[in-house]
């Protein structure tokens, strides 16, 4: 375990740059040869936000403001870190497989694959938030000093999924069967994590609450709606600051773990 | 006078799990739990190779050859025992030489010198030769899956030989290309060899061509080295193996 760590960081540290440079590489491969290129970026999660938008105000009728926020402004604070998200469950678990020319073909620190693609995926996703912060500002509610967290937010949202597509992207490249799992469970955890709805709210029983709120996702996209709506500070509720740092901790040790288990088994596999 | 040794294998084996399924193969290499058959593709080989040597495999499909190389290049990893190489590996190994496909040829040479850790200028500095090596025409700003694969081998080769590698391994790839690319591979990869000292591994059925620069052959059969010796012999040795008079 500790050899499989000392590895991944020598990696990290000695591929630094490389990592920045095949992020951009990633980029520029997932939104060029489209004619309206990088524009994709920005429509496709458009498209989503303001579907769910309508389906909630005219649909179910229930878009009220929140705290004085307009209910489209709640549903795209907490939608849009989503999107990163869901790309890393669906995409971070894959990334091994869909660079196994990295793998197979020549010397790479596999390690960094799942880095290089999430830094990847957390660059478009950082424009997109940055649109919702100007949106804010342009509904007329000015930057408050609980944005100071966004980056802490950002950070552990970064890390959290991260350490998963470590993890997860070694299990999905040995079998096809724990990518397609992790696939059908990205919409039961979408609708399960308070991104559409509060979790607080729920009224049947306190353990199917306290469950939904321990989900790390919960964590994320409710700390978000807390920088820029509820302005409350991450420290004013510790105890979910622990239940995610303990998942952080699982994650890790997944992580490592299924790194020792099946490193040198990847290339033969792919 | 004995030059350094730059590739040890010592008692190397390398065996490969065939599961019946994927859930097999998954419960397997998490818990050793899975009955499977296993296959030893190499069985306890040892050799030394010196710098400056170049060494020719030979053997009939599946004797093992592609692995060897393989291990050489960290893309497999022995089941037992240990190898020790010294030197940057510049390597071809079976044809494709790890190209993005949605890349083209010369987006294709930055992201492999990135890989390697080269700068954007020392990168810059190689591309002209790596073009002109390649003569892919204006086929070097399309992307890589138009190529043909005779197209890969060249651009791969280009890249590989212009990179300065101390170990080169070449795995079959000069058997997509046409003569004259062949030939102009051939003076290249000698004049690597006696200037820059570099150190050869090449797997090809091609015996001739091995014939051209390589001193020293290795014959395999199922795993394990028949023999290993002068080139001659072993070419002799090999045309007995694969039944030729
Ligand atoms: N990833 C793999 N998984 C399972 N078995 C493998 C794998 N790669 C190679 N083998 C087996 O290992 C043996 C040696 O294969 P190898 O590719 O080294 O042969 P080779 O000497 O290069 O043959 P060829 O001349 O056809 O290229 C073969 O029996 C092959 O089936
Ligand atoms: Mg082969």
């Amino acid at each position: 375990m500790i050899r499989a760590m000392k590895e991944i960081v020598t990696d990290h540290i000695h591929n630094i740059t490389q990592i920045f440079k095949l992020a951009k590489a990633d980029l520029i491969k997932t939104y060029r040869g489209a004619a309206l290129g990088w524009w994709w970026a920005v429509i496709k999660p458009c498209m989503t936000l303001f579907t769910y938008w309508f389906a909630f105000s005219y649909g179910f009728r229930s878009g009220k403001p929140v705290e004085g926020v307009p209910f489209f402004l709640w549903m795209a604070v907490g939608i849009t870190p989503w999107f990163y998200m869901s790309e890393m469950l669906s995409q971070g678990t894959e990334s091994i497989r869909k660079y196994k020319y990295m793998v197979t073909k020549m010397k790479f620190p596999v390690s960094i694959i799942p880095t290089f693609v999430s830094v990847s995926k957390m660059m478009v996703n950082l424009v997109l938030f940055l649109i919702v912060m100007i949106l804010f500002w342009c509904w007329g509610f000015a930057p408050s000093i609980y944005y100071l967290q966004i980056p802490f937010y950002v950070l552990m949202s970064f890390l959290f999924f991260t350490l998963w597509a470590q993890f997860a992207s070694l299990m999905a490249a040995i079998s096809q069967d724990f990518a397609n799992l992790v696939k059908s469970f990205i919409t039961p955890i979408f609708w399960l994590s308070g991104i559409l709805w509060r979790t607080d709210n729920f009224t049947g029983s306190v353990w199917i609450r306290r469950f939904l709120n321990l989900n790390p996702v919960t964590f994320l996209t409710s700390g978000f709606r807390d920088a820029l709506i509820f302005n409350k500070w991450f420290w004013e509720t510790p105890k979910k600051c622990l239940y995610f740092a303990c998942w952080l901790v699982v994650l890790w040790v997944l992580s490592l773990w299924a790194y020792k288990r099946l490193r040198k088994d990847i290339p033969d596999v792919l | 006078m004995q030059e350094k040794t730059v590739i040890r294998f010592s008692d190397v084996s390398k065996v490969y799990y065939l599961y019946k399924s994927s859930k097999q193969r998954l419960m397997g290499t998490l818990f050793h739990h899975a009955k499977c058959k296993t296959n030893r593709a190499v069985d306890h080989l040892s050799f030394e190779i010196h710098q400056g040597e170049a060494v020719a495999f030979l053997g009939r499909n599946g004797a093992g050859k592609s692995t060897i190389l393989k291990m050489v290049t960290e893309v497999a990893f022995p089941t037992e025992g240990e190898i020790y190489v010294d030197g940057r590996v510049g390597a071809l190994l079976e044809l494709a030489a790890g190209f993005d496909p949605e890349f083209t040829g010369r987006e294709n040479i930055y992201l492999k010198g990135h890989i390697l850790g080269l700068h954007d200028k020392e990168i810059a500095a190689l591309e002209e030769d790596i073009v002109a090596f390649a003569e892919l025409g204006d086929y070097i700003d399309q992307p890589v899956r138009t190529y043909s694969s005779g197209m890969k081998a060249r651009l791969g080769f280009s890249i590989n030989v212009n990179i300065r590698p101390d170990i080169l391994i070449v795995d079959e790839a000069l058997s997509v290309g046409d003569e004259e690319f062949k030939r102009k591979c051939v003076s290249r990869i000698n004049q690597l060899l006696t200037n820059e000292h570099m150190t050869l591994m090449f797997v090809t059925h091609a015996v001739g061509v091995a014939r051209e620069f390589c001193s020293r052959g290795i014959v395999m059969n199922k795993g394990r080295a028949i023999f290993d010796g002068p080139i001659d012999e072993a070419i002799a040795r090999y045309d007995q193996l694969i039944g030729k008079k």
